[in-house]
């Protein structure tokens, strides 16, 4: 689609306009959701767009064509340009990245397996019955199959292009209203994809998670699995953008070079992760993608950046544009020493939470929030896990960060309906977590 | 476009569908986001294609395009009925829709300010008056996050069935963040939003720099005056909003049919609600919750759902009796009932599902002063921050942002953070009077895979609540 972004640029800079980023999609992604142990629906989306974004004298505006033929191309530019006129210039623009760029293959990223392949079912069928297999006797999901094509072309000498591939699976599975466990899988390269494994831990925790008891309140040390703690770095990926920080949204506000989490901690944004769902091998200027150490050892050090927020605040880009709003690619925790036996074996009485949802915040720029565990949830004591129910995690997460006492080994990389930012983490415990609960 | 329409269904039923449904949807529209009084972007909404669904052998599938020729929309069609060909073989029992009336209509909502007629600048007008306004209070609020948006949505529904509904919806909204700094202390009023079905002269109408004043004033007066709330059985008296919010997360989507059966296990969660449960208590007799998408100008708005089915009130909850489902035409079915007009989809590349539209607890015979004047001790919960639900939609909280003690009849100081944490049978047992006046607020409701965030009213009555175990951070 070079042709369609030269001709958008070409046009773009006719009219005047300053900066301009062509960003073009060429998308082919496939679903099959399953409830019951059976196919609800097959979808197939095919999609052609082009998402632009225009400068002219710091006013700034953006519009996606998904019609792209030559005429509706000038019409879409000349209705920016016109809404521009009479439009307040946006003070802090410092404008888009420099290129041209190198840009590196990364590994695990494109296969032509995927591309290749014709029915996908038989992957879902395979989750089920592993699922069944563990003592499951509902079924539920989604599996996904994925290729993009991604063209850009910036006004400041970028001409770049990204293939990528991916297929994923999230399993949930049941026993009774009450019992359930929930495992994922997403990779980019059909090899690696383990649909089994996904429908075994959903199963072997709804087996596990049998006639639960109501659970109790008060402070807990508690374990999180990877797809429970990747719920909520997933929502504190949003607050790591500057953008989020001066909109309000995050509890990292004027906190840079401070202690925000325990030493154990660093956090980091990996936009070229080999294998990872979110990584793309430049941003959306251009830049190539990179690691980004967001905490280190428990210190605050940057914010995530687009060009001309990085301008603002006299640093460099860490290429997450975004070019409104600078987004993570891929978070990830790094791992700690212990294995999940010595994990477990860590805590005398604890709650193990092997998933969450429904994370809101009473504020984010202190950090409040609640979340309700989902499917199986345990007290732990002296190694033994007995089910649970009913209970919700209200705390803060900065103070969650903070009382991380000890990471697993091994990392899990988690991407779901719940867990919209890739994130990577190994089982993490916390202590002193609030559990709260209702009494009536 | 209508020829396109008729043609994908055509195609489908050529090619074996047994049932085909096409649906073009074109959305056209302005963003513009205001951030600590920067204008900080312009954003044009311009989207249009088609999503078609059928069934094949009792198997569904679905395919769409942004590619609006012959060839790209019989390819779509070709897809969605080869991929309910393959699902069918992988289904216990064949999905069957209910037997419904269909018409042909065209409707309209009217606007008397057309939003498509004004300039960007004028309506970032609306953007600066918020701002002036917040900053005319005097109060310290260093984050002021606002965002404008509009949309014409136009769309063209023919299936199989016969039923043909071709629909235009203008659409504006206004939503606000803002951050309250004073005495050392800050209070936050995150995602508010005033939204309605129509032209630009309702957002004017209901003016929301007028609410973000009052955010505003609320949160610096609890910074200053706050105290705590008091804690273990009280009395709680629930605004319109709040009562909203929990009408919607504990009656609406509970009462979803797709959840009911299962099909959202995986996201969006199971309900604890059963098909046997129809007709038995889950409130008090005052308890009555209705959910209709017909409410002029409502956020929720349509006449006619995505499956072409006509719309009007449901009664999920009459009199404390569970009285009705959502459904849809597959849930319907396997109720053995008609459709109720609740499937919804957010563009043309998403499939209709079961949603709400405008869920509401309905008026009772009390006014305010007759709620508040026999409580001795109690709480006055106005407006919430924090607030969720578990997936079967039973155990819930709702954290009070705007909140007041209420003593011997009086609604004395704000009280910080007064929490409500209760189950759904105890939250709607607990009521024993509603307020005569209804209000609603706008907000988005998320359901399936991929996302689908469909505008949705909530509100009600003020209702009063007796003996409820409150709870402090």
């Amino acid at each position: 689609m070079f042709d369609v972004n030269e001709f958008i640029l070409k046009k773009a800079k006719e009219l005047g306009f300053g900066d301009v980023v062509v960003l073009s999609y060429e998308t082919n992604r496939r679903q099959v959701r399953f409830a019951n142990n059976e196919i609800t629906i097959a979808k197939n989306w095919h999609e052609r767009k082009v998402e632009l974004f225009v400068e002219k004298e710091k006013r700034v505006a953006s519009t996606t064509i998904t019609e792209l033929s030559e005429e509706n191309i000038e019409r879409t530019l000349k209705t920016l340009l016109s809404n521009m006129k009479g439009m307040a210039p946006k003070e802090d623009y410092y404008g888009i990245a420099e290129g041209p760029f190198e840009y590196k293959d990364i590994p695990e990223t494109f296969d032509k397996a995927i591309v290749e392949l014709d029915e996908p079912n038989e992957y879902v069928e395979r989750a089920i019955n592993a699922a069944l297999e563990e003592g499951a006797k509902r079924v539920a999901g989604v599996l996904y199959t994925d290729h993009n094509k991604l063209y850009l072309t910036t006004s400041n000498g970028v001409e770049a292009f990204d293939e990528g591939t991916g297929i994923e699976i999230s399993v949930r599975a049941f026993i009774g209203d009450l019992e359930s466990g929930h495992g994922t899988n997403s990779v980019r390269v059909l090899k690696k994809f383990d649909p089994e494994s996904a429908g075994r831990k959903a199963g072997e925790i709804a087996r596990l998670a049998r006639n639960p008891e109501q659970g109790p309140e008060g402070k807990f040390d508690v374990i999180f699995d990877p797809l429970a703690f990747a719920n909520l770095l997933s929502y504190m990926s949003f607050m790591t953008s500057a953008y989020a920080a001066e909109a309000g949204f995050s509890f990292l506000v004027n906190k840079l070079g401070q202690k925000v989490a325990n030493k154990i901690v660093t956090l980091k944004d990996i936009g070229n992760l080999p294998n990872g769902y979110g990584t793309r091998k430049f941003d959306d200027e251009g830049v190539p993608t990179r690691e980004t150490t967001i905490i280190e050892n428990g210190t605050f050090r940057t914010f995530l950046l687009n060009t001309s927020l990085a301008r603002k605040y006299g640093t460099e880009t860490t290429a997450n544009a975004g070019l409104v709003m600078p987004h993570a690619w891929n978070i990830v925790l790094e791992p700690g020493d212990y294995s999940k036996e010595e994990l477990f074996s860590e805590v005398k009485k604890g709650i193990y939470i092997t998933n969450v949802w429904y994370t809101r915040f009473q504020n984010y720029v202190a950090g409040d929030f609640s979340t309700i565990p989902r499917d199986g949830i345990f007290l732990v004591e002296n190694g033994e896990l007995k089910p649970i129910r009913n209970i919700r995690v209200s705390d803060n997460l900065q103070r969650i960060l903070e009382n991380i006492i000890a990471l697993g080994k091994e990392l899990y990389h988690i991407h779901w309906w719940e867990v919209r930012t890739p994130v990577s983490t190994p089982y993490v415990l916390v202590k002193d977590v609030g559990i709260t609960r209702a009494t009536k | 476009m209508h020829e396109l329409v008729e043609f994908a269904v055509e195609k489908a039923l050529e090619l074996g569908a047994d049932y085909a449904e096409a649906r073009f949807e074109e959305k056209n529209g302005t963003e513009l986001v205001m951030k600590n009084g920067n204008a900080e972007s312009l954003g044009i909404l311009a989207d249009r294609g088609i999503g078609i669904r059928v069934l094949v052998d009792g198997g569904m599938g679905f395919a769409s395009t942004n590619v609006l020729t012959k060839e790209s929309v019989a390819e779509a069609v070709k897809k969605a009925v080869k991929l309910a060909k393959a699902a069918s073989k992988v289904r216990n029992e064949p999905i069957r829709f209910s037997e419904e009336d269909f018409h042909e209509v065209y409707y309209e909502v009217k606007m008397r300010k057309d939003f498509r007629d004004i300039p960007p600048e004028e309506k970032l007008e609306l953007l600066k008056k918020v701002e002036e306004e917040v900053k005319g209070t005097g109060v310290n609020v260093p984050m002021r996050y606002l965002m404008y948006s509009d949309w014409m949505w136009h769309k063209i529904i023919a299936h199989s069935d016969g039923g043909f509904v071709e629909s235009y919806i203008p659409r504006v909204s206004l939503t606000y963040n803002l951050v309250v700094f004073e005495n050392g202390q800050m209070e936050q009023a995150p995602f508010v939003q005033r939204a309605f079905s129509g032209g630009l002269e309702l957002l004017e109408k209901d003016e929301p720099w007028k609410w973000a004043v009052k955010d505003v004033m609320a949160l610096k007066r609890l910074i200053y005056e706050g105290q705590k709330p008091p804690e273990g059985k009280v009395d709680l008296v629930i605004s319109p909003e709040v009562a909203g919010i929990a009408v919607h997360e504990s009656v609406g989507h509970p009462y979803e049919a797709d959840r009911i059966f299962g099909r959202e296990a995986a996201q969006a969660g199971e309900s604890f609600v059963k098909p046997d449960m129809l007709g038995k208590r889950i409130g008090s007799d005052v308890v009555t919750v209705i959910e209709d998408p017909t409410i002029p100008n409502s956020w929720g708005f349509y006449l006619y759902d995505d499956e072409g089915v006509k719309a009007r009130p449901r009664y999920l909850i009459r009199n404390g009796i569970i009285n009705e489902f959502l459904t849809n035409r597959e849930y319907a079915y396997k109720l053995g009932q008609r459709s109720n007009a609740s499937a919804r989809a957010i563009n043309y590349n998403r499939e209709p599902i079961v949603r709400m539209a405008n869920t509401y607890l309905a008026p009772g015979d009390h006014s305010f002063e007759e709620l508040i004047e026999d409580i001795k001790l109690g709480v006055y919960m106005v407006s919430f921050n924090e607030w969720n639900i578990d997936d079967r939609r039973y155990q819930q909280r709702y954290i009070g942002r705007e909140a007041y003690l209420i003593e011997n009849g009086e609604i004395k100081h704000p009280v910080r953070r007064p929490i409500l944490e209760i189950t759904t049978r105890a939250l709607w047992s607990s009521v024993d009077a509603v307020g005569k006046e209804v209000e609603f607020y706008p907000g988005t409701c998320g359901k399936g895979e991929p996302g689908q965030g469909v505008p949705v009213w909530m509100g009600g009555a003020h209702a009063r609540l007796r003996d409820i175990p409150l709870r402090r951070p």
